[in-house]
């Protein structure tokens, strides 16, 4: 067991990697009563062709198996993983997003038991035909209520937009018929393929000794065996520069309109270091622009085209990479024009030193904050880990990003890679 | 432990805690909640955080919250059974963890005392044009929350079931009366705030009794001599059970079932209320998540939850339009048998356990502290934290089937789509 001392923030990180490739974070919180278990994998919704582990050929499964499988996880062999975890007093939950997916519990009693059941109930598959039957009606609900939440609609609409060819434009969940056509023997593949340890990330944060909790994670592992597994292949998706389309208009029953400005970014960055450099850049630069601290959303509020809804995001992954902004508006041709105006005249866009920095100061307070809370720890650790950065590093990486950095990322606001998607009432 | 402070028109509460990166405050102000001022009093909290004299404009507070390394300030407006809490919140990074020394303390309380002493006003009137910003806001900010069809069906079935009484009146305002609302009757109102709502304010950091002079020093308000009720039961003349039925274009109906009970936070059922709820739907381990969803495969989400300051009792599910009978009758069913007494001990247990859980892990949270310190001290329960717990343990299964028995379904509220005939049979 290695351990890191971060200095910044004065937090101890434990690591070690197990025989069968599983690598297990710990983070010991003192005068905590609670103890926050994460265990991801590097599998989401956009993981729909590959090859399945001992197959040599390429397979397309129902879009949303992801969720699917998430959803089938806590049936074990002798029973349901959220009743064992509750009668140990602790809560459980899980969530499928675009590139993971991840377990949790949540205790303030019995830790070790805990860690062992969310190794137990994960490391192990149990399907039955009617149980895999059983959760399509749930599913199908569950998409319903994304159906009609016009946030979501608008959000995912702006995604859809950019993409002709890349999975990220499917819905997390899959489409109802998607659901019904997913069967018991292609989710096993889906699991035997992508839950093999090496695959995997164990986070422990909280009322913990890291020493001990090692040794029963480890013990744990020891137990169980799996097949070794050679690198996972995934289908290279080509995608075009273009975006699929420029514009999309969808009426729901409702009273507010909003939009959502996306732009593609085709300059996709691989090196860890300069992603979270890049992203950190972005969020000054996003700061400067948006925050209730500029200058643009003061007009703009004054204006009467945004309220405090209206806000903007940044996201990189392995194979895609996009920018959105927007948000409730009572007019959305106005914003859309403005939004658009501001991309052309970005480029020649300055700001004072003075601004930035105040935006650095702001983000490094924000940093200290989250490590306040062994949930939000754990969901920026793992969101870093899986691109290859130590979440723990990033308060120091903030701190070297420079004012020229900042500017680099205006290039990446192109108007020709953007699109908009608005909601109007019917 | 909490330490309690009459101070110069409010009580300083400071809960001491090492474990946090950040200090917490939380002034609350309440005065009883009323239709006629309840769009006034939702306002002012738009308004009143918006500038100060020294910072006329929100983008000026925002810079100035920037500098101090992202120190937040925002204000809400909530209630708590009978009464309407304003709740001024900030919190800010302990200056131990910053690179410079700074009195982000000392800045943090200043700018709380100018929101009150100093705003931006003159001649009996708030300034005009940030009323009408904020007006637009709230305005706009209503609109939206009509859109998120979970909360609009929770919100129209108090409506109903509360029609004439406490219950029935909006906490966040009603939309139409925006707009007569003047600068000048929005500060006439927040004086009366000033000189009426009864005021604490808590501290939760790792802070020491040292601050209590700076609190004096720094904050002061008129002295009030009021005390105003909060929890109660609400009580319904209705002899039939009221349903109101609403078609809109969705693609998943919202069921909203309203009960009475005879239990209340101030209530010595509350303990057992809280277990019974617990178990018949507030966990996903409870009858309803097991039955109506796990078994059935009807819904993604069922709950029943306990509003212990109105007491009563809500169950909620998102389901298909023509599950709605059998949806009801699983609902009806799963409660008349603990009211039957058919009540397994190990759920008890397992339900003392979660909810052991629940308030343990909310002393983790600077927020969920303040917050249970607050329902305390506005309801004068004296019990402390341990004594509470021990409460709840020992809650027979006797006393969950008594207070099972005092709940009685008064209203329904069911947003369906449009294609709902009202003549479904099982």
């Amino acid at each position: 067991m290695e351990t890191i001392h971060y200095k910044t923030i004065s937090e101890d990180l434990y690591y070690e990697e197990m025989a069968n490739g599983l690598k297990v974070y710990l983070l010991p919180k003192e005068g905590f009563s609670k103890t926050y278990g994460l265990f991801t994998t590097d599998f989401g919704s956009i993981d729909t062709t590959f090859v399945p582990l001992g197959e040599s050929e390429m397979i397309k499964v129902p879009d949303g198996i992801a969720h699917f499988l998430e959803h089938k996880m806590f049936d074990m062999a002798d029973g349901d993983a959220t009743e064992k975890f509750a009668r140990l007093g602790a809560s459980t939950n899980a969530f499928t997003s675009s590139t993971r997916t991840a377990y949790l519990f949540n205790t303030t009693s019995n830790e070790k038991e805990c860690v062992e059941l969310l190794l137990d109930f994960v490391q192990e598959l149990y399907l039955t035909p009617e149980s895999v039957e059983k959760e399509k009606g749930i599913i199908g609900q569950e998409i319903k209520m994304y159906d009609d939440d016009p946030d979501w609609r608008c959000y995912f609409g702006s995604i859809q937009n950019l993409y002709q060819k890349h999975t990220v434009s499917v819905d997390i969940a899959g489409t109802v018929e998607t659901v019904n056509s997913t069967d018991k023997e292609t989710l096993e593949k889906c699991y035997n393929t992508f839950y093999h340890p090496s695959n995997m990330m164990l986070f422990v944060v909280g009322n913990i000794v890291p020493e001990n909790m090692m040794s029963i994670i480890r013990n744990n592992q020891e137990k169980k065996s799996f097949t070794k597994q050679p690198e996972i292949v995934k289908e290279k998706i080509i995608e075009p520069k273009e975006t699929k389309t420029k514009e999309d208009v969808l009426k729901m029953d409702v009273v507010m309109s909003k939009i959502y400005l996306s732009i593609k970014v085709n300059d996709i960055l691989t090196e860890p270091k300069a992603l979270l450099k890049r992203e950190l850049a972005m969020t000054l630069l996003q700061d400067l622009l948006f925050s209730r601290s500029a200058s643009l959303y003061e007009k703009w509020t004054k204006e009467g085209i945004i309220n405090s809804s209206f806000g903007s995001n940044f996201i990189q992954e392995k194979d895609y990479c996009f920018i959105q902004l927007g948000g409730d508006t009572p007019n959305p041709d106005v914003l859309k024009e403005k939004m658009y105006e501001l991309i052309e005249a970005l480029p020649q866009y300055e700001f004072d030193i003075e601004e930035f920095e105040r935006s650095k100061k702001k983000n490094v307070g924000s940093l200290i904050s989250v490590f306040n809370s062994p949930e939000n720890i754990a969901s920026m650790f793992s969101r870093y880990y899986f691109s290859g950065n130590m979440f723990f590093d990033i308060i120091d990486v903030l701190e070297e990003v420079q004012y020229e950095d900042v500017l680099a990322c205006r290039d990446l606001f192109n108007k020709e890679n953007a699109t908009t998607f608005i909601v109007l009432p019917k | 432990m909490e330490k309690n402070y009459n101070l110069n028109g409010y009580v300083l509460h400071l809960l001491p805690t090492p474990k946090f990166k950040t200090v917490s405050l939380s002034l609350r102000l309440q005065s009883p909640l009323s239709k006629e001022t309840t769009t006034l009093r939702t306002l002012l909290t738009f308004v009143l955080s918006a500038a100060t004299q020294e910072l006329p404009s929100s983008k000026l507070i925002s810079q100035f919250l920037d500098d101090q390394y992202g120190a937040r300030l925002s204000a809400n407006i909530s209630t708590k059974g009978k009464s309407h809490i304003i709740n001024v919140y900030s919190s800010f990074v302990n200056e131990r963890f910053l690179p410079t020394k700074a009195s982000l303390f000392v800045d943090q309380l200043k700018l709380i005392n100018d929101l009150f002493k100093h705003p931006y006003a003159s001649e009996g009137a708030f300034n005009e044009e940030i009323v009408a910003i904020k007006k637009k806001e709230l305005k706009e900010r209503l609109q939206a929350q009509k859109d998120d069809k979970f909360g609009y069906s929770v919100d129209k079935l108090f409506e109903y079931m509360g029609e004439g009484h406490t219950l029935g009146i909006s906490s966040t305002g009603y939309e139409d009366e925006i707009d007569q609302i003047s600068a000048k009757d929005l500060y006439e109102y927040f004086l009366k705030c000033i000189n009426d709502d009864v005021k604490h304010l808590y501290i939760v950091g790792d802070i020491d009794e040292s601050i209590v002079d700076i609190c004096k020093e720094h904050i002061s308000f008129p002295v009030v001599n009021e005390s105003y009720e909060t929890a109660y039961i609400f009580n319904s003349e209705r002899k039939d059970v009221l349903e109101v039925i609403e078609k809109q274009d969705l693609s998943q109906s919202k069921l909203n079932m309203g009960y009475t009970t005879h239990a209340s936070f101030m209530s010595e059922d509350h303990y057992a209320f809280t277990l019974f709820n617990a178990i018949y739907g507030g966990f996903s381990q409870s009858k309803l998540f097991q039955v109506v969803r796990e078994q059935n495969s009807l819904c993604y989400y069922v709950s029943s939850s306990y509003d212990a300051f109105n007491g009563i009792m809500l169950v909620n599910a998102g389901i298909e339009s023509k599950d709605y009978d059998k949806a009801k009758q699983l609902i009806t069913e799963e409660l008349e048998k603990i009211q039957n007494g058919v009540i397994d001990p190990s759920d008890v247990e397992m339900a003392k356990g979660q909810l052991c859980n629940s308030l343990r892990k909310a002393k983790d949270d600077p927020g969920s502290i303040i917050a249970l310190a607050y329902n305390k001290d506005i309801t004068g329960h004296e019990d402390a934290y341990e004594n509470y717990l021990e409460k709840l343990m020992s809650v027979s299964l006797e006393d969950i089937q008594k207070v099972a028995q005092g709940v009685k379904l008064d209203t329904i509220y069911f947003l369906t789509g449009k294609e709902f005939d009202g003549n479904n049979t099982l």
